[in-house]
């Protein structure tokens, strides 16, 4: 019965982490689709090449933040899985503040950028972008905000944090959309 | 593990049978039979707007219907058979028999299965509710660019379209997601992927192909939504946008979505067949992997709609070549079917008699497809009533004649009751050969020049007999599906007889009573060959036996 022993072994892999990975990689066909419109619009004779994105301070200050975040979140998943409810709070509150800290940032460079969604070609792609990952980064933040009132709560412990691995896993992915975003759409 | 036994915990509120229940139920299987009703209803909304049109083509300058409302008619046809129609009764079937297929409890996630269901409800009846509101859309179900543009198209269609193929969109992205987990993660001990039944695997390759083809027509939609309410100008190529943009990201779903939709009917007919011959499937590895490459290729031939767009050398090449790449696993299937049937002895009850009926038709349907997929001969037919023709020998030859092969098929199980079989004949030879004489002609129609999406048309083109004999081709459709409504509430006011196992089937479904209980099975059974029933009914012939 050595292969009714596989499938029992294989549920020991985690339904939601599974769950996640497909709905990311669907989350990828869509920001790819994206970035391929923009690379389809690029090529069209209409294209308008006036517009470049030249203030790259706050943008770089925002790709700072997110990484950071990153180790934050990262350092959140090591703490649980040592048990240590204090940092994982303070890890997991860290990450979600300075997501926000990014939206904040991403809200006043929008404003500044001197573009409308509706100027000829760059504006809609840059809001579109752009738009999306941010909303993609509201979303990590509440995953991450439920974490951390769960924490509060104490849900997690060393055996028990499947939850606070998946929300992190979804902020990696954000934070890596974002720097596709950033050098698609600011350095090339 | 854990999944399963919550799939029991979550089932006590589930003793009473009041509305409520129906509404709040996270059950597999209730869920299924909401889908499946639902996707019944707006069959016969959709079905009535096919006879709309036939009626109005039925005889040259006909003033049946206006010309606006002609354009409403089809593109509303065509989004509800595709979107409210085929692909929930495939999701329906999906639902209820791929749990107790693979020997589990329930889905892995069943409130998102509810979530999934009641968002495809609400988007199918916001997208009606455009008649409404200043009519339905009007652009034809690929609803392209830049007619699409507010410009022209002022009414708020457009938007109920859109709008509702993003909640369309997202239901069946959750839905789909909760397949591949499900099966993935709940299979019986012992039913590796090897001993999955084919209806399993097709759902399976289904939501792979839903979950990354969909969100390109997100893409697609959202950037003509902000093309039409913010004054973007994606689709706009006087403001730098491109015109060609939507087709390319309206394909490279639309495709897949054709394998969506025809999947998992060739996954009914793969159980039907072998049940009905009495024998296993022929070539078992031979249909998975097929299925499996038909999903692969799926994602690499969209530009085969965009011919006659100007497209280099290079590209057409590439796109004819790959498109006749596929016949060669969809051959296999049929050879598949065909040498099942070789040499057994064949039941010609109502279930069979559709899968034959979809065998025969999709061939039909498959080579006059591989017409259009040679270059030239596509700029000669393209939007002509010859792709008309063919979409519908695939689709309502195939995946509906599918779909009909496993409602005869599992009725009994679902309901405890069974269709007749003297009335489903009826229904079966009504529909076959109404089917026909609707879609046949429009070969004849479309190499004579007939354009898809005119609401009219002179005299004297050599075009009024065909059109009327379509006409009539579409009545008789109407009453086999009469038939089958009669069918229906025949059985459903009869006696219930609760037959385990009515057609002498191998799957696991068929070893649970009918209905199924709530948690389909006391015990989780332990699998050890693809035809569980079978070993448990022949020990002495156990598949697994012969296997070593």
């Amino acid at each position: 019965m050595s292969s009714a022993a596989t499938v029992q072994a294989k549920n020991k892999v985690s339904t939601g982490r599974i769950a996640l990975f497909i709905t990311l990689g669907a989350e990828s066909i869509f920001f790819i689709t994206l970035l391929v419109a923009y690379a389809a619009l690029r090529d069209e004779v209409t294209w308008n090449v006036s517009h470049t994105l030249t203030r790259l301070a706050i943008p770089l200050i925002n790709t700072a933040i997110l990484l950071v975040s990153v180790i934050t979140a990262w350092s959140s998943t090591r703490a649980i899985r040592r048990n240590e409810q204090a940092s994982l709070r303070s890890r997991l509150l860290t990450t979600l503040l300075l997501g926000l800290i990014f939206v904040i940032g991403q809200i006043y460079d929008f404003s500044n950028a001197g573009l409308q969604i509706n100027d000829p070609s760059f504006g809609g792609v840059f809001f579109t972008l752009m738009g999306f990952h941010a909303v993609h980064v509201l979303a990590g933040v509440v995953f991450l905000a439920l974490n951390y009132i769960r924490a509060n709560w104490g849900d997690f412990s060393s055996t028990r944090y499947e939850a606070v691995e998946l929300g992190n896993w979804f902020w990696y992915y954000v934070a890596g959309v974002w720097l596709v975003l950033f050098v698609v759409l600011y350095l090339i | 593990m854990t999944a399963q036994a919550q799939g029991i915990s979550h089932k006590k509120e589930l003793g009473s049978s009041g509305l409520l229940s129906w509404l709040m139920t996270v059950d597999h299987k209730r869920i299924g039979i909401l889908y499946i009703i639902s996707a019944f209803v707006f069959f016969l909304f959709g079905g009535t707007e096919a006879l709309l049109m036939r009626l109005q083509l039925a005889q040259p300058n006909n003033t049946f219907l206006t010309p606006d409302l002609y354009n409403q008619i089809f593109t509303m046809h065509g989004t509800t058979m595709i979107f409210l129609v085929v692909m929930p009764l495939s999701a329906g079937f999906g639902n209820y028999i791929v749990p107790i297929m693979i020997g589990a409890r329930d889905m892995a996630f069943p409130k998102l299965n509810a979530l999934s269901y009641w968002t495809f409800l609400f988007g199918s009846v916001f997208m009606y509710s455009s008649f409404l509101f200043g009519g339905a859309p009007n652009d034809g179900w690929f609803s392209y660019a830049p007619l699409t543009e507010k410009v022209f198209s002022p009414t708020h269609g457009m938007d109920f379209w859109i709008v509702g193929i993003l909640m369309l969109g997202f239901a069946t992205t959750i839905g789909s997601i909760n397949f591949i987990v499900t099966i993935i993660q709940l299979r019986a001990p012992g039913m590796t992927l090897t001993k999955m039944p084919v209806f399993v695997w097709t759902t399976f390759v289904t939501s792979f192909l839903a979950v990354f083809s969909l969100p390109s027509l997100t893409t697609a939609v959202l950037l003509l939504l902000f093309d039409r309410q913010l004054g973007a100008h994606f689709y706009n190529v006087a403001e730098g946008g491109s015109a060609l943009l939507w087709q390319h990201l309206f394909w490279f779903f639309g495709h897949p979505e054709v394998y969506i939709l025809i999947l998992p009917a060739m996954g009914i007919v793969s159980t039907v067949v072998p049940v009905f011959s009495s024998k296993p499937l022929l070539g078992y590895p031979a249909v998975v992997l097929s299925s499996v490459s038909i999903g692969f290729l799926a994602f690499v031939v969209w530009a085969h709609h965009m011919f006659a767009t100007g497209m280099p050398e290079t590209a057409l090449l590439f796109f004819a070549a790959d498109t006749f790449l596929i016949s060669a696993p969809t051959g296999v299937l049929f050879f598949s079917w065909l040498g099942t049937m070789w040499n057994s002895k064949l039941r010609f009850d109502t279930p069979m008699l559709f899968s034959l009926g979809f065998v025969a038709l999709f061939l039909i349907g498959g080579l006059d497809g591989i017409h259009l997929a040679v270059v030239p001969v596509d700029w000669q037919l393209t939007d002509s009533y010859y792709v008309i023709g063919h979409i519908h020998y695939v689709l309502f030859g195939g995946a509906i004649f599918g779909l009909f092969s496993g409602i005869y098929y599992w009725f009994e199980k679902i309901t405890g009751r069974s269709l007749s079989e003297a009335i489903g004949k009826w229904h079966f030879w009504f529909m076959f050969i109404g089917m026909n004489m609707v879609f046949m002609p429009m070969h004849f129609l479309g190499l004579a020049g007939m354009p898809r999406r005119i609401y009219t048309y002179g005299t004297g083109r050599g075009w009024e007999i065909w059109n009327f004999i379509e006409t009539i081709g579409a009545l008789i459709i109407a009453v086999s599906i009469l038939i089958f409504v009669v069918n229906f509430f025949v059985s459903i006011f009869k006696p219930a007889t609760n037959k385990e196992d009515p057609w002498d089937a191998t799957t696991l479904e068929w070893t649970t009573s009918s209905p199924p209980p709530n948690y389909n099975f006391a015990e989780i059974p332990t699998v050890r060959s693809r035809r569980p029933l079978w070993d448990q009914k022949h020990p002495d012939l156990a598949d697994w036996k012969m296997d070593t």
